[in-house]
This record gives structure tokens, C-alpha cells and sequence, in this order.
């Protein structure tokens, strides 16, 4: 397994994931969020190919409502 | 048609709404829809398994009429903003951008030392650059020079609802500008609303006065019927003042009176 920060917190993972991957567990299609992985943003076309490695950044972000 | 010109978008409400403190989506949304607002504003947070329905993005795409317009709130420097404004255009697929950097929670008063640099950088982007202010006039015409699509200074504090104590500087900001001067926080009234167009606003951004009013839709409502006035009025001449009475009667010829 490897761990990666997720949001802040640490999450396990089987080796060989991809974003796509992390995306199905954490029970989000993806649509409606951006990913950011070590400070890069992964568009949504790249999310199946990018691998996450241990030890990685991965910030899921949302809109909520904001003045 | 009297059209707000942001950037290449024309809108004709001149309404901008704010989607936070709303007590829910449902809500929130009957407010945007009877505000008419054309653009409103949302905030990146990250993402919550728990709280899947504070996910504002299907429901704001839904309505056809609304532009989304992502601020960079919880960004305390320009980097922070940057980066906000780059993962809000990935989501968003909005040009538009509300800078909005401050760095102490208790009052909220925008940085204008890193928004002009995260404006900076954002323009030459090609971003439509929102950036909240101080009411400051020179920071104002820094920020208009530099390519921000609009200023955005504050009445007063974020959710104060203390109005419009900035008056006089927002009055030389409009004076000096040549884009849409934005009054962007602690307007609480729709006749503040009134007001700040009467005195030039290219428009209003509104969010506590609605959200936390309590029946968000019908004041919505009420801030676009304000907001137009204001406009119409402004757009129609404001007589002069005088420091002294003028007579809108006839005073001679009463009554066998002989002036």
C-alpha cells in the first residue's frame, strides 16, 4: 500500500492508483471537483493515466457558497 | 438596453449575489434566481464526503442566465491567490475572478499591497479581474491601470451591515475610473443599494444582507428592484442641491395678493 495526504489527511492506497482510482474510494465522479496533486492541477482527461505516488499532495476542491 | 460591460460579457442586471451563509442550497438558490443576478459568487473549499450538498457547482450550472464568478477567499498572499484563481478557472471554466486577500480574520480588510500583485499577474493571464478593496482611490486607478476588468471597494466591513461608510472615497473612485466601480461588502439595505448606484456603481455585490435576511428570496427580490432604481435614477440626472429653497409654486398673483 502507499499513503498519501489527502486534503490533510493521510490515506492508503494499493499501489499502481490512479487519481481515477482515489476518485471512485473517496465516492465522487469527478465532475464537479478540481484535483490538485503537488501543486499541479490534473485535468480531468489525465486523471485516469496520472499515477499517485507515496507520499503525495492531493488537494480535492469543491465550490461552496462564498460572498 | 442598459448593459453592464465586464470584460466581453454584458449582463443586464446589475445585481452581483454572493452564495455564502445561506441556511441552505434550496434557498440559496430561490434567492439567486429572484435576485436575477447574472453573476455570483462562489468559494473553492475542499472537498467533504460528509457534506456532499455544500457542492454549490451543479446546482449554480443549472440556471442557465448565471456566470460563475470563484473569489480567492482564504488566500492570505498574492501566491495563495494566484494559485486559488488558477484552480477556480479549472472548475469554474469562468474568465471571471474575485480577488479577495486578507490576511486577518477579525476584520477582514483587504491586503492591497498582495492583491495588486496577484491582480498583476491574473490580468496579464487574461483573467477578468475582480479584486475587493479598500475604498482607495489611488490603489483604484494602480488596479485599473495594471488591466482589472473592475475595483470592487468595500462599503464597509464583510457582513457588517454597517453600509456605506466609505461614501466620499467611493464618489472619487467613480470620478477617476473608467471601469465599473463595484461596492462589494456591508451593504445591509436595499436603499444602500439605491444609493451606490445613484452615486455611478456599475453594480452591487450583495451577500449577508440577503443570506442571513429572513426570507433570503424576497429581499433578493428587493435589492433588484433598489438596484435598478438606483441605476434608472442615476442614468436620469439627480437634481442639484441648494442651500436654499427654491419654490416649486407660483408665489405671486395669490389671492388678490399684490406682490
Amino acid at each position: 500500500m502507499i499513503t498519501i495526504e489527502l486534503n490533510g489527511k493521510q490515506q492508503t492506497l494499493p499501489p499502481g492508483s490512479a487519481v481515477t482510482d482515489l476518485l471512485s474510494i473517496i465516492g465522487s465522479d469527478g465532475n464537479t471537483v478540481a484535483i490538485v496533486v503537488n501543486d499541479l492541477i490534473i485535468r480531468p482527461d489525465k486523471r485516469s493515466t496520472h499515477l499517485l505516488q507515496d507520499a503525495d499532495r492531493v488537494e480535492i476542491l469543491v465550490f461552496a457558497g462564498g460572498g | 438596453m442598459d448593459f453592464l460591460q465586464l470584460g466581453s460579457y454584458t449582463f443586464s442586471s446589475r445585481l452581483i449575489l454572493g452564495t455564502g451563509k445561506f441556511s441552505n442550497t434550496t434557498v440559496m438558490l430561490e434567492a439567486v434566481k429572484a435576485s436575477g443576478a447574472q453573476l455570483v459568487t462562489v468559494a473553492l473549499r475542499r472537498f467533504n464526503r460528509e457534506q456532499l450538498a455544500d457542492d454549490l457547482f451543479s446546482p449554480l450550472k443549472a440556471l442557465p442566465e448565471v456566470t460563475l464568478m470563484p473569489n480567492t477567499s482564504g488566500a492570505s498572499t498574492a501566491a495563495e491567490a494566484v494559485r486559488a484563481a488558477h484552480i477556480a478557472r479549472e472548475l469554474s471554466g469562468s474568465p471571471f475572478i474575485k480577488v479577495e486577500i486578507h490576511p486577518n480574520p477579525q476584520h477582514l480588510m483587504p491586503d492591497p499591497i498582495e492583491t495588486y500583485e496577484a491582480c498583476r499577474i491574473l490580468a496579464k493571464e487574461g483573467f477578468f479581474v475582480m479584486p475587493y478593496i479598500a475604498a482607495d482611490p489611488v490603489l483604484a486607478k494602480r488596479l485599473e491601470e495594471i488591466g482589472c476588468t473592475s475595483v470592487m471597494p468595500l462599503g464597509s466591513a464583510i457582513g457588517s451591515g454597517q453600509g456605506l461608510a466609505t461614501a466620499e472615497m467611493i464618489n472619487i473612485i467613480i470620478r477617476e475610473s473608467n471601469i465599473p466601480v463595484i461596492v462589494d461588502a456591508g451593504l445591509r439595505s436595499p436603499s444602500e443599494a439605491t444609493l451606490a448606484m445613484e452615486m455611478g456603481c456599475g453594480a452591487v455585490l450583495v451577500n449577508s444582507a440577503v443570506a442571513v435576511s429572513e426570507h433570503p428570496p424576497e429581499m433578493a427580490e428587493a435589492f433588484a428592484e433598489a438596484v435598478a432604481a438606483g441605476r434608472k435614477a442615476f442614468k436620469a440626472g439627480l437634481m442639484p442641491k441648494s442651500s436654499s429653497a427654491i419654490a416649486t409654486s407660483p408665489l405671486t398673483a395669490f389671492l388678490g395678493v399684490n406682490t
